[in-house]
């Protein structure tokens, strides 16, 4: 435009041509350029990249060595490991006790219910996965509130009570329904409900009885499943032969599952306008914060069976559930109410001014925006209660460290430490850093929308 | 219900007006403190059914806590506060009803910024109204086109200026139908280029025989669509006139300073 600005009559203004362009400087692109803005920019950095750099090399050089070139795969006893080679590793000794670090003392002929359980869970929460799936949130619900039941019974077996019966049974239906519906919504394009209100003729009643439909048929496949596996049952395999990884996971997965809600629940409270709910809040979540774990896991193995009746005597697992748990929605609490900080207050007042009640407020404007603020913070501390659980090895539970420290009691691994807590952290390392990848990842895919607030 | 011959004539330039005699807001010796600070004094004030009200006044006078308690995101301490016939005290049952009928537009949009305009729109109709998902989006886009913009109903609140933000947040409110709109400075966050884009959907709006609560700055709108114009200073309600009257001719000389210096620049 500026240029062309000039009319008759008038002095011409000075033209304004920009210069072109010219491409960077080699040495400051690509990898030389990379290399020398950051590790070479000075002599002295030069000298701490070199000596950093040799410092690794060494290092992996060596646990290479120790660990591939020199280890020994296969041994009858760890005498045998030292005389084939003295200064490698000796992983005979954990494909030995693998069983044990997977199941801990759980019966081999039985360690099939743990497989079909983790097979279980996959079939279970798969869908999740499967793209622009309708009733996801129903399909989430049921994993969360029917699936640890089954779950349990797999692991635990034995006499089913009435209420485990209608669980199981439910949850095996649920389970079948779910994917009736994953593949009908694929063929049909309409959810499983939608299907059965249409077949049934109920499309033509009011809404409030489209649930009939889907209602009746999950009593109708419930009979089925009851029909056919009625008088099936597990053996009894007691907790305290539960162990090993599967132990770990089973109680983190407890204690991760309930820690959002129950952290939900608690950051509320303590944000309530109401006096004794608040207090109440305050109290349990710096009681929990400000005591060790290890403190809460003695407490709730040795004084919680104080307060209990005495014929309602819990298991030392049970125990433990809880205490984790406890412990897990108290810092969970602090997680969330500092993400429902961050959530300006216009959005409450916009949400109330609509005519939105407190929990549809909290559940459809307030929570989502805050949770995904949270998604950092919420995997940290999931992570951390992952690897606090090794701390139920010291009231006696047999989870994967406690197994790991084992191998070396036993008379014929005798002394062989290094090599199973190698293993163990490589365990938990692969576990916090899917964790952590997959963290990242909902992050970016979460509420997309939200740029520039 | 019935239209009166109470309605004035319209002077040149302004909309005519639909007011009739029901009464939809009344306010009763409202007071109301922050702690110590009394920030709303022996408040009363009558809204009829189409009235288009603006209310002016110097910042920190209570304008925005006078507009909040009428849909109680404020709570009074004393005096009676009525709308549409139900008077608000503690029954959440009540707020909630009076807060669906009751639209309210900020000055920061306040749009959920998680939701797409459209769903924006959809939410509260849904929710609130239990309107079934297509009927609820029908409305939606009906009112996204009143203001201008059903072409943005997919995008997320964060993609859209500043004036586009304030036109989904008037659509968000008439979505839920209601027969009383509070506006707090609606164009107060807003680009001297976008003010105008507002003011046009206010001013339609207004035509339409909305009743409106409207505190601006924005004295050119108030000549336009106000019924009445209400000056608060300190808390009080100083002069309610006319518009073409206040400006003009205003009876208080607090008003008539206030009035000399906004129109100064
Ligand atoms: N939550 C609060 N706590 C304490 N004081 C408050 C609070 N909100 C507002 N005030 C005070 O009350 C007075 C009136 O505030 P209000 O927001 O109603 O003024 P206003 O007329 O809308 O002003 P503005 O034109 O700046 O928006 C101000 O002095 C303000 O400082
Ligand atoms: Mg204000």
């Amino acid at each position: 435009m500026a240029t062309d600005n000039t009319q008759p009559g008038q002095d011409a203004a000075i033209v304004f041509e920009p210069k072109q362009s010219r491409s960077a400087p080699v040495a400051s692109v690509g990898v030389i350029g990379w290399l020398r803005e950051n590790l070479f920019y000075s002599w002295f950095s030069t000298i701490v990249t070199v000596v950093v750099a040799w410092g690794m090399f060494e290092g992996a050089a060596y646990l290479y060595d120790w660990g591939v070139t020199k280890a020994v795969f296969e041994a009858e006893s760890r005498r045998q490991c030292l005389n084939t080679s003295p200064d490698g590793a000796c992983w005979a000794g954990i494909i030995d006790w693998m069983n044990g670090f997977m199941y801990g003392r759980y019966p081999d002929e039985e360690q099939w219910r743990i497989n079909l359980g983790g097979v279980l869970l996959i079939a279970w929460v798969l869908p999740f996965w499967l793209p622009n799936l309708k009733g996801k949130i129903g399909i989430g619900m049921s994993a969360v509130m029917v699936y640890p039941f089954l779950a349990a019974y797999l692991f635990l077996g034995g006499e089913r009570g009435v209420f485990l019966n209608l669980m199981v049974f439910l949850a095996i239906t649920l389970l079948v329904l779910n994917w009736v519906h994953v593949v009908l919504f694929y063929l049909t394009g309409r959810t499983l409900t939608e299907n059965l209100v249409r077949m049934t003729g109920f499309e033509h009643r009011p809404e409030t009885t489209h649930k009939y439909p889907m209602l009746a048929l999950v009593a109708v496949v419930w009979g089925c499943v009851y029909a056919w596996l009625g008088d099936w049952q597990l053996e009894l395999v007691r907790t305290n032969l539960w162990g090993g990884l599967f132990l770990t996971i089973v109680i983190a997965g407890v204690a991760i599952v309930s820690a959002l809600p129950g952290g939900v629940a608690l950051a509320l409270a303590r944000r309530s306008t109401m006096p004794v709910i608040r207090v109440f809040a305050i109290t349990f979540i710096e009681l929990f914060r400000s005591v060790p774990l290890i403190t809460v896991l003695f407490m709730a193995v040795t004084m919680m069976p104080l307060f209990l009746p005495e014929d309602f005597q819990l298991n030392k697992l049970v125990q433990v559930m809880i205490g984790v748990c406890l412990f897990a929605a108290a810092y969970m609490a602090e997680v969330v109410r500092g993400g429902l900080q961050a959530i300006p207050n216009g959005q409450y007042e916009a949400a109330k001014a609509m005519g939105l009640s407190y929990w549809k407020m909290m559940n459809l404007v307030i929570l989502p925006q805050a949770l995904k603020l949270m998604i950092p913070n919420i995997v940290g501390n999931f992570m951390g209660l992952l690897k606090d659980t090794t701390l139920v090895s010291i009231i006696g539970l047999y989870d994967m460290l406690n197994m790991l420290k084992a191998v070396g009691q036993n008379p014929i691994w005798i002394g062989l430490h290094k090599e199973p807590l190698v293993f163990g952290a490589a365990i938990y390392f692969v576990l916090c850093f899917a964790m952590s990848k997959y963290s990242q990842r909902l992050e970016r895919t979460i509420g997309q929308g939200n740029t520039g607030r | 219900m019935s239209a009166t011959d109470t309605v004035p004539m319209a002077p040149e330039g302004q909309i005519a007006s639909a007011i009739t005699d029901e009464e939809v807001i009344r306010l009763i010796n409202v007071n109301k403190w922050y702690g110590e600070f009394h920030v709303l004094k022996d408040v009363n004030l009558s809204v009829r059914r189409g009235e288009r009200i603006v209310i002016c006044g110097p910042s920190g006078s209570g304008k925005s806590t006078l507009i909040r308690c009428i849909n109680r995101l404020e709570q009074h301490q004393e005096g009676e506060i009525i709308v549409n016939g139900t008077t608000l005290d503690s029954n959440v049952k009540n707020i909630e009803a009076i807060r669906s009928d009751v639209g309210m537009v900020f000055q920061s949009f306040n749009l959920f910024p998680h939701l797409t305009v459209l769903e924006n729109c959809t939410l509260a109709p849904m929710w609130v109204r239990k309107r079934p998902l297509d009927e609820a989006a029908d409305v939606a886009m009906k009112y996204l086109e009143r203001v201008r913009i059903p072409e943005q109903a997919h995008k997320y609140p964060g993609q859209l200026s500043g004036g586009q933000q304030q036109r989904v947040a008037i659509a968000r409110s008439l979505c839920m139908n209601p027969n009383i709109m509070l506006f707090d400075e609606p164009t107060s966050a807003l680009d001297p280029e976008m003010i105008s884009e507002v003011l046009d959907v206010m001013v339609e709006l207004a035509a339409s025989g909305m009743t409106m609560l409207v505190v601006t700055h924005e004295m050119a709108f108030a000549r336009k669509v106000a019924d009445r114009v209400i000056f608060m200073d300190q808390g009080e309600i100083v002069e309610e006139n006319a518009p073409d009257e206040f400006f003009a001719n205003p009876r208080v000389d607090r008003s008539r300073l206030f009035l000399s210096q906004i129109l100064a620049h």
